[in-house]
């Protein structure tokens, strides 16, 4: 169709794009656009600010190490992981939406799940490092013998993963994600989630306490899942959000 | 609506009874037309629909009643044919942290062309900026990030170029540079479509406009056969002579003038009368002999409103 348009010194066009060095491309391109110096700072000093609630959880009571350093995953997975997730996660397709540069990405001859694909993982390599290694490294501080380091890393994980697809689709879908998503993490998980079984279900940090619970044998309040649906049921949940994400995408109106 | 000209064949634009509104406001209503190759000028005041007309035509945003095809697809289903629009939006806004040939190249790699690197240096090429410059675009002009829009508009080579606004604050050189490249696009055969409410720049692009005034396509054609198609006003002449009084006096019998007025000469100019008539090719063809009768000598017989300007005020006036 276009052989009739290409002027001589013109570069030459496939069918189509490939797909893999453009999610390379795409998933780089929105690691280096959403890690502002901002957010960086602001992630880091909260995750410094677990590392020393770390140090001081084990200066004060040197008794139970594992029911506190699970006490103090749990507490992390509530508030610092999700929040750091929110910040990136929502921004990162967001702040193209708003102002307007999506449209680099979108009229292009790419499916609309390879954005959001990419702004996913983009979401999770700044996350992972930023803060859950720092949680989990810090669970060595409260006990020294490294039981909990698989249990906070696969939890801390597959929160990240889950939140990860919840905020990327709510930076989609909103204008203003960033207090949607706080009201979600403070009110939805943190008081409602506790009202019933219903809405515990509807929680992602019910999941996750399920996976700290089954692997160190202490029981947490709303952690009432087995192992494998503490895992599973998340992971979907993001699967399923970024396929909405995606279809979402595919019909938005770019500025 | 004001029509002129056959609508192309085999079109690459093809609007169909579009409409666009946001709530209660009509942002665009019933527009129809059709474009093939060349470049087309869309006109209109601010706030007339412009960029909200262009961005229905890439699929950016879906009409709500009516069709826009590209090439005879759908844009906003058809991924595919997205590889064939380039378009410079008007918001300046671009990937801050991306050097220009990394965000043109990026540009190239997404619309699967070969060779992105080298397709990225061709097209910084054409807006004449340098491929080798490291710096942020977050440091650039206005201008040079316009060109830099151009630029990843045109890497893949399209066969539609959409350019809302793309002269932007350029200088007078780059506007000229511009103006003159995407003519080339145009006479190679791709269909260019370029907004605009400055008509000096439209003027230049081509003589090919789609008028657009409160979301409604006011006319589409020519310009000047679209002003001589407006009947309901007169046109005006400008006939500048050495005797006056004396054609003045010829021309206000001749048939079709309505009115005659002087223009007494200044400044080593020529004094001229100006002629307001219904008929401008019968006037043209008895101004001679008027001149003749009158004994005087024609220095300048010149249409004083059949200028973009003068027919943009008329359309989105009347």
């Amino acid at each position: 169709m276009t052989a009739g348009y290409r002027s001589p010194k013109a570069p030459a066009v496939r069918s189509g794009p490939r797909l893999g060095p453009v999610f390379v491309a795409e998933y780089r391109l929105l690691l280096r656009s959403v890690c502002t110096k901002g957010r960086l700072i602001a992630i880091t000093m909260l995750a410094g600010l677990s590392v020393l609630t770390a140090v001081a959880i084990a200066l004060a009571d040197p008794f139970d190490p594992v029911f506190r350093g699970v006490g103090f995953v749990n507490g992390n997975i509530a508030t610092l992981i999700p929040v750091a997730v929110l910040v990136f996660g929502a921004a990162v397709l967001g702040d193209l939406i708003d102002d307007g540069s999506l449209v680099y990405l979108w009229l292009r001859p790419v499916p609309s799940w390879i954005h959001v694909l990419a702004a996913w993982l983009a979401t999770v390599t700044i996350v992972v490092p930023l803060v859950l290694v720092p949680v989990v490294a810090s669970t060595l501080f409260i006990d020294t013998s490294g039981s909990l380091l698989a249990p906070a890393a696969l939890g801390g994980f597959v929160a990240v993963a889950a939140y990860g697809g919840l905020f990327v689709t709510l930076g989609v879908r909103f204008k203003r994600a960033l207090p949607w998503g706080l009201v979600y993490i403070l009110i939805w998980e943190g008081f409602i989630a506790a009202a019933g079984k219903t809405a515990t279900k509807l929680a992602v940090r019910s999941y996750v306490r399920s996976i700290l619970g089954s692997m160190t044998d202490t029981h947490l309040k709303l952690g009432e899942f087995s192992l494998g649906v503490g895992i599973v049921v998340p992971l979907l949940v993001a699967a399923a959000a970024l396929a909405y994400a995606s279809r979402r995408l595919a019909k938005t109106d770019v500025a | 609506m004001t029509a002129v000209a056959a609508a192309p064949e085999v079109p690459m634009i093809e609007a169909d009874r579009a409409s666009k509104w946001f709530g209660d406001v009509v942002a665009v209503s019933d527009v129809s037309f059709r474009i093939g190759p060349g470049v087309t000028a869309l006109l209109g005041p601010n706030g007339a629909g412009k960029s909200t007309l262009l961005r229905m035509l890439c699929g950016l945003t879906p009409p709500d009643r009516g069709a826009v095809r590209i090439l005879g697809a759908d844009p906003r289903r058809d991924i595919s044919v997205r590889a064939q629009i380039g378009i410079v939006p008007q918001q300046e806004a671009m990937f801050e942290a991306l050097t220009a040939f990394e965000f043109v190249r990026l540009a190239a790699l997404l619309h699967g062309v070969e060779d992105p690197a080298g397709a990225a240096r061709w097209a910084l090429d054409l807006v004449e900026l340098d491929h080798a410059d490291h710096r942020s675009t977050t440091t650039y002009s206005k201008g040079m990030k316009q060109r830099v829009k151009v630029a990843q508009a045109l890497v893949n080579d399209p066969a539609v170029v959409v350019l809302d606004e793309p002269l932007t604050g350029l200088d007078p050189r780059q506007r000229g540079h511009l103006i003159e490249l995407f003519g080339r696009l145009g006479q190679q055969g791709r269909c260019v479509i370029v907004s605009s409410h400055v008509l000096d720049e439209v003027e230049r692009f081509g003589s090919r406009v789609l008028v657009v005034a409160q979301g409604r396509l006011a006319a589409t054609g020519d310009f000047r056969a679209i002003r001589d198609l407006m009947d309901d006003r007169p046109h005006r002449i400008r006939v500048r002579t050495d005797r006056l009084r004396e054609v003045a006096t010829e021309l206000i019998s001749s048939p079709g003038v309505l009115a005659v007025r002087l223009e007494p000469a200044a400044a080593g100019r020529a004094g001229a009368v100006i002629v307001d008539t219904t008929d401008a090719p019968l006037f043209r063809r008895s101004v001679a002999a008027a001149a003749q009768r009158a004994d005087a000598t024609l220095l300048e017989v010149a249409p004083l409103d059949d200028d973009l300007d003068s027919v943009f005020r008329y359309l989105v006036g009347r």
